[in-house]
């Protein structure tokens, strides 16, 4: 037998750690941000979440959202973020992929 | 969403099946694992708005899942293994080697190809080619934050096949790649086939055998180095970066240039100063310069004699609007959204030798080029916009809806006459590569 030893070529990361956002008691009387990245497809799929929302929770309010940076898909800044969570409850997001 | 979640707002994400993992795996790099996903079974792009609406509503119940239900314990996410040390057993050492490429294989190590077994005398000798430690950190390469260290850098250069000569160029190579302005996120990660095009400039490529001539692309036995060496840079990007196909790395097709893509500029035979002393190196400088590339296209033309007509052959393969830069100014640029760096996509011509000549011998330099190429290389806005989302474009050119009135009007495809990046590539004959670029070059200098 034969022992071919070698080095590891995967290297170590750094990690981050985020806790979660406590989730809503209640869907009816929050407001809902809608989020777009603008890639073809995703402002329908938020088209039918609005309109199945409002059917099933009369008093939740919603937003309509994009990044004010990008290209083929438009990014959330920091000043985005820190705008969107104070204007909404929560968020339905979609990449369209 | 990540964001959104640490500033206390709840979030849930639509995800087409394909892309899960992919999800799942850069929330956890983000520092998020479990974060909500409503899966639908496709992407949302070239799909019917009534089949969008139903795979909507197929998900309705994911998302009042994730807006209302307390986020599960993140689930184990796949980690590499953490020992330093591997060893593999076989009949001989060329059975167990052969075991090594099949677990390499298995756990998306290997770009599929055989490779050179990582041994401490190979590293050890590898780690000669440079005077930094082994465990100085060159950088942090995304998308999975990995720490590239001199010596895993190493590890990945033997595996590739690299001589000592050739880590100092890596190791230039992977700054290109962490820098902020590079968003090597978006490229690592996305479903288009982004392809790290490397070239080096100055006295250390040519030390390290870089080839600039006669196949500079390869494949071959005078481009051994840019093989290896772009090889190198590939396999840094999977086992430092972890950009790993099917989890971090969406590519829908791929391209063979991901393998390797890497040669030097022919200097000698160039009528114009080196490429890098247009990014602002000294001509005796060292320089290897990394831009992302989509595609490449032939620059053949073996009848004109003039600039002019050269201009007019080349701008046909610049006016490819199914290459997705072309005219994506229109709907603006690429951006790091943490950074706010931004890119003009770009592009870049390897000009053979003789074409040069004939551009240098009319009084052409790169700026007469790029100038008369940025004049010729224009599509009716209508073709222009055939690929591109409106509402992007009225987001981020309001100022220029008047366009809509004029589908006819013609529309240069890049920016402007500096998204064209010209050097001089190859050997004798009339034909040089056109580069569909992602975004901007980025030049590091070579240090030892």
């Amino acid at each position: 037998m034969a022992r071919l030893e070698i080095l590891n070529p995967v290297a170590k990361t750094v990690e981050y750690s985020v806790k979660p956002a406590a989730r809503l008691q209640a869907i009816d009387g929050a407001t809902i941000g809608l989020y777009w990245n603008i890639k073809a497809g995703g402002d329908a799929a938020l088209d039918k979440t609005e309109e199945l929302l409002r059917a099933r929770f009369p008093k939740a309010r919603f937003k309509r959202y994009t990044g004010s940076v990008g290209w083929l898909m438009r990014h959330c800044t920091a000043e985005d973020a820190d705008r969107i969570a104070s204007e909404v409850d929560a968020v339905v997001g979609t990449t369209a992929d | 969403m990540v964001e959104l979640e640490r500033r206390g707002t709840p979030t849930v994400l639509f995800t087409a099946q394909t892309f899960v993992h992919d999800a799942e795996r850069s929330a956890a790099s983000f520092g998020l694992a479990g974060l909500p996903l409503a899966v639908v079974p496709l992407p949302f792009t070239n799909q019917k708005p009534a089949d969008i609406h139903r795979m909507a509503a197929a998900a309705f119940e994911q998302i009042l899942a994730g807006l209302t239900k307390t986020i599960e314990p993140p689930k184990a996410v796949e980690r590499p293994a953490l020992e330093e040390r591997l060893a593999f057993e076989g009949q001989d050492l060329l059975d167990a080697w052969g075991r090594m490429q099949a677990d390499f294989l298995r756990r998306g190590w290997s770009d599929g190809l055989p490779l050179v077994a990582p041994t401490d005398r190979a590293v050890e000798a590898m780690l000669r080619g440079v005077k930094r430690s082994p465990g100085d950190i060159v950088a942090t390469l995304e998308p999975g934050f990995g720490i590239a260290t001199v010596e895993k850098l190493a590890i990945n250069a033997v595996m590739a096949g690299c001589s000592p000569e050739h880590l100092p160029l890596l190791i230039a190579a992977v700054r290109c790649l962490a820098e902020p302005k590079m968003y090597i996120r978006n490229k690592a990660m996305s479903t288009g086939p982004h392809a790290p095009l490397v070239l080096v400039n100055g006295p250390k490529g040519r030390v390290a055998n870089v080839n600039s001539g006669m196949c500079a692309l390869g494949p071959g036995a005078p481009s051994a180095s840019n093989t290896v060496l772009g090889r190198a840079l590939r396999l840094s990007m999977m086992n430092v970066g972890h950009t790993y196909v099917g989890v971090s790395d969406m590519d829908t097709i791929g391209s063979p240039l991901k393998y390797a893509c890497c040669c030097a500029e022919n200097e000698a035979e160039s009528p114009w100063e080196p490429y890098h002393v247009t990014r602002g190196f000294a001509k005796d400088a060292s320089t290897v310069t990394v831009h992302f590339v989509y595609g490449i296209c032939e620059l053949h033309d073996f009848r004109s004699t003039t600039p002019e007509d050269l201009i007019q052959v080349f701008a046909t393969a610049a006016n490819n609007v199914a290459q997705v830069g072309t005219g994506l100014w229109l709907i603006g640029r690429r951006v790091d959204p943490r950074s706010k760096t931004e890119e003009k996509e770009h592009n870049t011509l390897f000009i053979c030798p003789e074409h040069a000549q004939i551009f240098a011998k009319a009084g052409w330099g790169r700026r007469e080029i790029q100038d008369g190429l940025y004049r010729a290389a224009r599509l009716p806005f209508r073709t222009m916009m055939l690929n591109k989302e409106p509402k992007a474009m009225q987001i981020a050119h309001p100022e220029l809806g008047w366009m809509t009135d004029h589908p006819d009007l013609p529309v240069p495809v890049v920016e402007d006459p500096t998204c064209f990046d010209i050097a001089v590539v190859g050997a004798a004959a009339g034909r040089g590569a056109y580069f569909y670029g992602a975004g901007e070059p980025v030049t590091m200098p070579v240090e030892d």
